[in-house]
C-alpha cells in the first residue's frame, strides 16, 4: 500500500493526473471499514487529502453555503448558524453513524463513496446542492441532481477531486429528514427521505429506495398538487404509491425488504404531510 | 525466644483430602448463615474491577512471548463439500511464512460432549460449513500469516446441501455427519410425563399455538484469543480466552495424543463469554499443536468475522405447544414439540434439545407433560449454549402462549401466572427437585412497580406493557461427562504474613465469579478482599472446577469455598483459643481480629491467629469440593435439567410503538429476579442488566440469517451479517431504564443461600416485549426477533380483516419416535421409564435396542 501526501491542491492534481488508479481519501470511514479482510481490493495507491488546508473551510457567501472537501458531520452538527439556515444538513448529519465517524466522516466522501444508503445525499438533493469538482484542467460545477448516472457510477474522472459543495441559500417554509434504520445509531438505512418546500417548489429526495440516492419527481409534483390544492387531498399513504413506485424501485437485501421500504416511504411521507396540514 | 517449635501433628493439616466431598447440602455447614454477616449481601467493590476499567487485566490478545509467531486458520468457503487437495506449495514460499498444520497432523476427533465427538482440529476429509478451518498457517507476523493463508488453495467437491431442519429430516443422505440418530437428524427425543389423555381431558379448553425463535450469536466484546509455547521438557502450554479450562485441558490431551498431566491451560480472564467460549475450539487446539510444532510460542487472535463462524450460539427452534386449561387459568397438562437447527456440528447439541424441554414443568406448575424434539445437523455454523442454554426459546413460546390463553380465558395476564406457581420443595412432572420460589414475590414486585394492575389494558393506542417469567439452573446437577468426582474444588493456602491465597479452577467471564469466590473465603474468615490472592482457571495450579456455564460457578464454586474456609476457620479457631484461652465455638473472625464473642477484651488479630495456628500445626491449607445432590429422575435423558436449586425472573416491559414504521422502542423494564442470598446487591444489578441487555437484542434486533453463495450453487447457508456493524445490537439509545427488584428466598443448597443470576434475567425479555406489543397495537408477532417490518405486517393483515398475526403456522410431522412413559410422583411413579427397552423406536427404523447395536453401541 502506498499513501500519497500532497502538500498543496495543485500536487494533489498532479498525483492524481500522473495515475489515474489513485485513490482520494478524506476520513477513510468508508474506505478502511473492512481493511484488512478486503486488503485484496485495497492494494492501491492513497491519496492523503487530509493535509490540504484548502479544502477544509465551510464558508457562506452572500448566495451560498458552501461546504468544504473535508468539511465533516460534526464541523455541520457543531454550527448553530447551519441549523438555523439548513435544519436538514444537521438532522441527517447527527443520524450518521455515531459521534467517532461523524467527526470523521466528510460530505464530500458520501457523495463520492455513492452508496445508495448514503444519508449526507438526500438533504443535500433536496437543498439542490452542486459539486464542484476540480482537476489540473480547471473545475466544473455539476448539480447533485446530475451527479449519478448509476449504481456507483457518477460524472467525476478519476483526475477529479470534488473541492465544494454548493449549497444555495434560499427561503424554506419546510425541512425535514427522516432516516428509519434498524436501531438508532449506528445503523444503515433502510428507507430516508428529505424534504423541502420554498413557496410552491416540493423537493422530495430518498436514500436506499433505488441504486442511487434520488430525487422523486413524481412525488414531487404530486405533494405541490395537493399542496396547491390542485389535487385530491391525501386520505391514506397508498395515495402515495403510483407516485413512488414511478420514482423508486426498492429491492430486497440483506438489511430490509422491497415492500417495506415503499411501505414506510408512503407512510412516513404521508403523516410528514398531514401533520404539515398538506 | 529462640526456641524451635516442631509442629504437633495431632490435628488433621489438611483435613479435607482425605474426606469424601459433601453431596449437596447434606453437609449443613455449607450454608454458613447462621452467623452474622460482614461482607455477604454489601455491594463491595469487584476484586477485579480497577484492574479492568484501568487497563491492567490481561486479557489473552494482551499476552506476548519472546520469539511469538502468529498462526491463521484458513477457513472453508463452501458449505458442504470433499476436500480434494490442499496446496500449500505458493503459501510456503511467501515472506515468513514457518509452517502449515492439516487435518492429517490431528486425526483424533473432540468435541464437548462424550456422544458427540465429532470435530477435526483441521477438516479431515470434508467440510461442513462455510467457515470450517481446513489449514492453519503460521508466519513471523500476523500480516504474513494472513497474506499466507489467502495463497492456500484448496480444491472442493461440492455436496449436497441442508440448510433447515425440514430439508434435514426429508434428506437423510448425503449426511453431515457419520452418527446420529438418522440420516441428518442428530438427536430424537420423546418422552411423556404422566397420563397426557387425562390431562387433556380435565381441560376446559385447549388452545395451540406455532413459534419460532431465530437464534441469535453471545456477541462478547473480545474475540477469542489464544497463545500456546511448550517448555523444554515436553511440556505444553495454552493462555486463553474460555470459560472452560478443564474441558480444554481433556480434548487437547486428546487429539495432541499427551499426558494431561503434561498439558497447562490457563483460562485468561473473559471480555465476556456468554457461552460463546464454552466448548474447545479448533484454533485452540492448532496453536497447541503448532507451538510443539515449531518449538516457538505461537498465537492466534481471532477476527471478528470467524467468531461469527465458530458461534456456538442460540439454536433456531421451532415450536408447537399445546397446553390444557381449566377456566380458572389453572394447567392440566402441555405437549410441546421443537425442532432445533443444529448447524454443522454437535457442540452441547444433545444437551440443548433436551434443555428446550426440561425446564418448562420448574415455573409453573405442568401435572401432565409431554415433550417431543429432534435437532438437526445442517450445513452452518454449529449451534450451542448461549445465556440460557436452550432455555429462551421455549420459554418465549410458553410466555406468550400464556398471555393469549389468558386473554382468551378473560384473565389478567399476570393472575394466571401467579394461579400456576410451582409450590416450594416440590417434585415436578419430569422429576426435577425444586426448593425455593421466588416467582410469586418477583410478579408481586413488577406488577406493582410498573403499575400494572393499574395500566396494564388501558394505555392510548401504541403503548403497551407485556409480562413476562422465567427460571433457570444454578449449576448443571451432571458433569459434561460421567464422573463421580467434585464439579468444584477450592484449596486455601495460609501462612504467617496473613494473606490467604485461594486456588481455584473457576473461569472469571465478566460475571463476578473472581469476587464470588473471594467473598465467601473474606466472609468466614473476617478479613478485607484485599487480602485474599486469588489464583484461577489454572489447570496446573488450581482444583478442579468445570467451568463458567450453566450458571454454577456461584452456587458450586461458593459451596466449595465455603467448605474450605469453614475449614480453616476451625484450624484457626483451635489455636486461637488455646492462646486466648476459650473454646473455639465462642470465638468470631471478624474485622481482621479473632475474639470472644462473649468478652471483646479477649481477642488476637487474624495475622497472629494464624501464627499461632501455623506454629501449633504446621503449613496451613484446606480444601473444600461440591458435588450437587442426586436428582430423582432414572429415565433416559433424567440428567439434563436438575439442579440444585432454580432461580426465578419476573418482566414487565413497556413500549411504545410507531405503527407508521413498526418502529418501537422499549420503555422501560421493571425486573425481578429470585437470586436466593444476594451475596453482592452491585454484582446482582450488573447481571440483571446485562439480561435484560442481552434480551432486548435478540427481542428487537439480533438476526442471524443466511444468504446464498453467489453462483446460488447452494442453499441459503453463508452468514448474512459476521461483522459488528450489520449484526444489528441494541446501542445506548435502545437501552431502556431497567428497575431492578432483588428477590432474596434463600435455597438451602446454596452458599448463604445463594442462587444464580447470570442467566435467569434474560429468560422473560423477549416475550415480555413480544406480550408489550400486543397490548400496544394488538398485534402478535410470534418469532423473534421482531422486526419492525413483522409489526408493520401484522397491523396491515389487521386492518385489512385477517389475524393480526406474523409467525409460523405450521409445526411438521416429524417422527419423534415412540415417547419415553414416565409416570409422575402423583400417579406413584418411582422416576423411571416403564418402556425404556421400546421407546425411541421410529417409523420403520427398529427398535431402541436395535439401532445401538447397528451403531455399534455409538449412539449414546
Ligand atoms: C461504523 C460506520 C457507520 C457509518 N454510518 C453511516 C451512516 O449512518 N450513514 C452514511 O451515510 N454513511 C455511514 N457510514 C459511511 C461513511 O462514514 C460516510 O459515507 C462518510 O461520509 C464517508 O466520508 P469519508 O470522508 O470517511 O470518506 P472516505 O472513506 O475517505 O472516502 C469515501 C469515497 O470517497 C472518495 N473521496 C473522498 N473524498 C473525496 C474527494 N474530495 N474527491 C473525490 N473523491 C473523494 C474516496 O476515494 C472514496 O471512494 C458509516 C461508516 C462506518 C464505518
Amino acid at each position: 500500500m502506498t499513501i500519497l501526501l500532497p502538500g498543496t491542491l495543485t500536487d494533489a492534481y498532479r498525483m492524481l493526473s500522473d495515475d489515474p488508479d489513485v485513490t482520494p481519501v478524506a476520513g477513510g470511514t468508508d474506505l478502511f471499514a473492512h481493511w484488512p479482510e478486503n486488503r485484496v481490493k485495497q492494494s492501491t495507491t492513497y491519496l492523503d487529502l487530509s493535509g490540504l488546508a484548502e479544502l477544509r473551510s465551510m464558508r457562506w457567501t452572500k448566495s451560498e453555503l458552501v461546504l468544504g472537501a473535508l468539511t465533516t458531520y460534526w464541523d455541520v452538527v457543531t454550527d448553530a448558524r447551519v441549523a438555523a439556515e439548513f435544519p436538514n444538513l444537521v438532522t441527517a448529519a447527527r443520524q450518521v453513524g455515531a459521534v467517532q465517524i461523524q467527526a470523521r466522516g466528510t460530505w464530500a466522501g458520501n457523495i463520492v463513496n455513492a452508496s445508495p444508503a448514503a444519508d449526507g445525499v438526500p438533504v443535500l438533493l433536496a437543498y439542490d446542492a452542486t459539486v464542484r469538482l476540480g482537476s489540473r484542467d480547471g473545475v466544473e460545477d455539476i448539480p447533485l441532481d446530475e451527479f449519478y448516472l448509476d449504481y456507483k457510477k457518477m460524472r467525476r474522472r478519476p483526475d477529479q477531486l470534488v473541492t465544494e459543495i454548493r449549497i444555495p441559500r434560499r427561503t424554506y417554509q419546510r425541512a425535514w429528514f427522516e432516516k428509519v434504520g434498524p436501531r438508532k445509531s449506528q445503523a444503515i438505512t433502510k428507507v430516508g427521505v428529505a424534504v423541502t418546500v420554498a413557496g410552491e417548489t416540493w423537493r422530495i429526495a430518498a436514500n436506499s429506495v433505488a441504486p442511487t440516492v434520488c430525487r422523486c419527481p413524481a412525488l414531487e409534483r404530486y405533494c405541490a398538487a395537493v399542496a396547491g390544492a390542485k389535487g385530491q387531498p391525501l386520505t391514506s399513504p397508498s395515495d402515495l404509491l403510483p407516485a413512488i413506485r414511478s420514482d423508486v424501485s426498492p429491492i430486497d437485501d440483506i438489511r430490509s425488504t422491497a415492500e417495506y421500504r415503499e411501505q414506510v416511504l408512503a407512510r412516513i411521507l404521508f403523516h410528514a404531510l398531514n401533520d404539515a396540514g398538506v | 525466644m529462640g526456641k524451635t517449635k516442631t509442629p504437633k501433628a495431632e490435628a488433621p493439616l489438611s483435613d479435607a483430602a482425605s474426606e469424601a466431598p459433601s453431596e449437596g447440602s447434606t453437609d449443613k455447614k455449607n450454608v454458613a448463615s447462621d452467623r452474622p454477616l460482614n461482607l455477604i449481601g454489601k455491594p463491595f467493590r469487584r476484586v477485579d474491577g480497577r484492574a479492568k476499567v484501568t487497563g491492567q487485566t490481561k486479557f489473552a490478545d494482551d499476552l506476548h512471548f519472546p520469539r511469538t509467531v502468529h498462526m491463521k486458520l484458513v477457513r472453508s468457503t463452501v458449505p458442504h463439500a470433499e476436500i480434494v487437495s490442499i496446496d500449500t506449495t505458493e503459501a510456503a514460499g511467501m515472506p515468513g511464512v514457518l509452517g502449515f498444520l492439516t487435518g492429517d497432523d490431528m486425526p483424533n476427533t473432540f468435541g464437548i460432549l462424550p456422544v458427540s465427538q465429532d470435530e477435526h482440529a483441521l477438516c479431515v476429509g470434508k467440510v461442513r460449513f462455510v467457515g470450517d478451518p481446513v489449514v492453519a498457517v503460521a508466519a513471523l507476523t500476523e500480516d504474513q500469516a494472513h497474506e499466507a493463508a489467502l495463497k492456500v488453495k484448496v480444491e472442493y467437491n461440492d455436496l449436497t446441501t441442508i440448510a433447515s431442519v425440514e430439508q434435514a429430516a426429508s434428506t437423510p443422505e448425503p449426511r453431515i455427519h457419520d452418527y446420529g440418530d438418522t440420516g441428518n437428524i442428530h438427536k430424537q427425543v420423546s418422552m411423556s410425563f404422566g397420563d397426557l389423555d387425562a390431562g387433556f381431558a380435565e381441560a376446559d379448553e385447549i388452545f395451540e399455538d406455532i413459534y419460532y425463535f431465530e437464534g441469535n450469536t453471545h456477541l462478547p466484546m473480545e474475540q477469542h484469543a489464544s497463545i500456546a509455547f511448550t517448555e523444554d521438557d515436553g511440556r505444553v502450554t495454552i493462555y486463553s480466552s474460555t470459560q472452560t479450562p478443564h474441558y480444554l485441558h481433556r480434548s487437547l490431551a486428546k487429539v495432541l495424543e499427551l499426558p494431561a498431566s503434561r498439558i497447562r491451560v490457563i483460562a485468561c480472564p473473559n471480555g465476556g463469554g456468554f457461552g460463546g467460549k464454552s466448548d474447545p475450539f479448533n484454533h485452540e487446539i492448532c496453536a497447541a499443536k503448532m507451538a510443539l510444532k515449531l518449538g516457538r510460542p505461537v498465537k492466534i487472535a481471532l477476527t471478528r468475522e470467524e467468531v461469527f463462524y465458530c458461534h456456538r450460539g442460540r439454536h433456531p427452534v421451532l415450536m408447537k405447544t399445546r397446553t390444557g386449561f381449566k377456566k380458572d387459568g389453572r394447567m392440566t397438562a402441555q405437549h410441546l414439540q421443537t425442532a432445533l437447527d443444529g448447524g454443522a456440528y454437535g457442540s452441547y447439541g444433545v444437551a440443548s434439545t433436551y434443555y428446550t424441554g426440561a425446564l418448562q414443568t420448574v415455573t409453573y406448575d405442568l401435572p401432565k407433560y409431554r415433550f417431543d424434539s429432534i435437532r438437526a445437523f445442517t450445513n452452518k455454523p454449529p449451534c450451542g449454549p448461549k445465556r440460557g442454554h436452550g432455555t429462551p426459546q421455549p420459554r418465549a413460546a410458553f410466555e406468550t402462549h400464556l398471555d393469549k390463553a389468558a386473554h382468551r380465558l378473560g384473565i389478567d395476564p399476570a393472575d394466571i401466572r401467579l394461579n400456576n406457581l410451582v409450590p416450594p420443595d416440590s417434585v415436578t412432572a419430569n422429576y426435577l427437585k425444586v426448593g425455593s420460589i421466588g416467582l410469586g414475590d418477583c410478579i408481586e414486585a413488577v406488577v406493582k412497580g410498573s403499575g400494572w394492575r393499574e395500566r396494564y389494558g388501558k394505555l392510548p393506542e401504541g403503548r403497551g406493557l407485556g409480562l413476562a417469567c422465567g427460571s433457570y439452573l444454578c449449576g448443571a446437577g451432571l458433569p459434561i461427562y460421567w464422573n463421580f468426582m467434585p464439579q468444584s474444588g477450592v484449596q486455601i493456602k495460609l501462612d504467617r504474613s496473613g494473606g490467604v491465597a485461594v486456588f481455584c479452577g473457576e473461569t472469571e467471564i465478566g460475571q463476578g465469579s473472581d469476587s464470588v469466590l473471594a467473598a465467601c473465603v473474606a466472609e468466614i474468615l473476617g478479613i478485607d478482599l484485599q487480602d485474599i490472592r486469588l489464583c484461577v482457571a489454572d489447570t496446573d495450579l488450581t482444583p478442579v472446577d468445570l467451568g463458567s456455564y450453566s450458571s454454577r460457578v456461584t452456587l458450586m464454586v461458593g459451596n466449595a469455598a465455603v467448605q474450605a474456609a469453614e475449614r480453616a476457620r476451625e484450624i484457626i479457631a483451635k489455636a486461637a483459643g488455646e492462646k486466648l484461652d476459650v473454646p473455639p465455638s465462642r470465638l468470631a473472625f471478624s474485622e481482621h481480629r479473632v475474639f470472644d464473642i462473649e468478652d471483646d477484651e479477649r481477642s488476637m488479630s487474624f495475622v497472629e491467629a494464624v501464627q499461632a495456628a501455623e506454629a501449633k500445626f504446621g503449613t496451613l491449607g484446606t480444601t473444600g469440593s461440591y458435588i450437587p445432590p442426586r436428582s430423582p429422575g432414572r429415565y433416559r435423558g433424567a440428567g439434563v435439567g436438575p439442579s440444585p436449586a432454580y432461580s426465578y425472573s419476573a418482566a414487565v416491559v413497556e413500549v411504545e410503538v410507531d405503527p407508521q414504521t413498526g418502529i418501537y422502542q422499549v420503555e422501560h423494564v421493571w425486573m425481578a429476579h429470585d437470586v436466593g442470598k444476594c451475596i453482592n446487591p452491585a454484582l446482582v444489578m450488573g447481571q440483571i442488566e446485562g439480561s435484560v441487555y442481552m434480551g432486548l437484542g435478540e427481542a428487537m434486533m439480533e438476526e442471524q440469517v443466511f444468504r446464498r453463495l453467489p453462483k446460488k450453487r447452494s442453499n441459503a447457508l453463508v452468514h448474512k451479517h459476521p461483522s459488528l456493524l450489520e449484526y444489528k445490537s441494541p446501542t445506548f439509545h435502545e437501552m431502556p431504564p431497567v428497575t431492578s427488584y432483588i428477590i432474596e428466598d434463600p435455597d438451602p443448597n446454596g452458599p448463604f443461600g445463594a442462587k444464580e443470576v447470570g442467566q435467569g434475567p434474560l429468560l422473560p425479555m423477549p416475550p415480555a416485549v413480544a406480550n408489550a406489543i400486543f397490548d400496544a397495537v394488538g398485534v402478535r408477532v410470534d418469532q423473534v426477533p421482531i422486526g419492525p417490518h413483522h409489526v408493520l405486517e401484522a397491523l396491515e393483515r389487521k386492518a385489512k380483516g385477517k389475524e393480526g398475526r406474523v409467525g409460523p403456522n405450521k409445526f411438521p410431522d416429524y417422527d419423534f419416535g415412540v415417547p419415553l412413559n414416565v409416570p409422575t410422583v402423583a400417579e406413584g411413579g418411582d422416576g423411571k421409564a416403564t418402556n425404556q427397552e421400546t421407546a425411541g423406536v421410529r417409523k420403520g427404523i427398529g427398535t431402541m435396542k436395535d439401532r445401538e447395536e447397528a451403531v455399534g453401541k455409538g449412539g449414546q
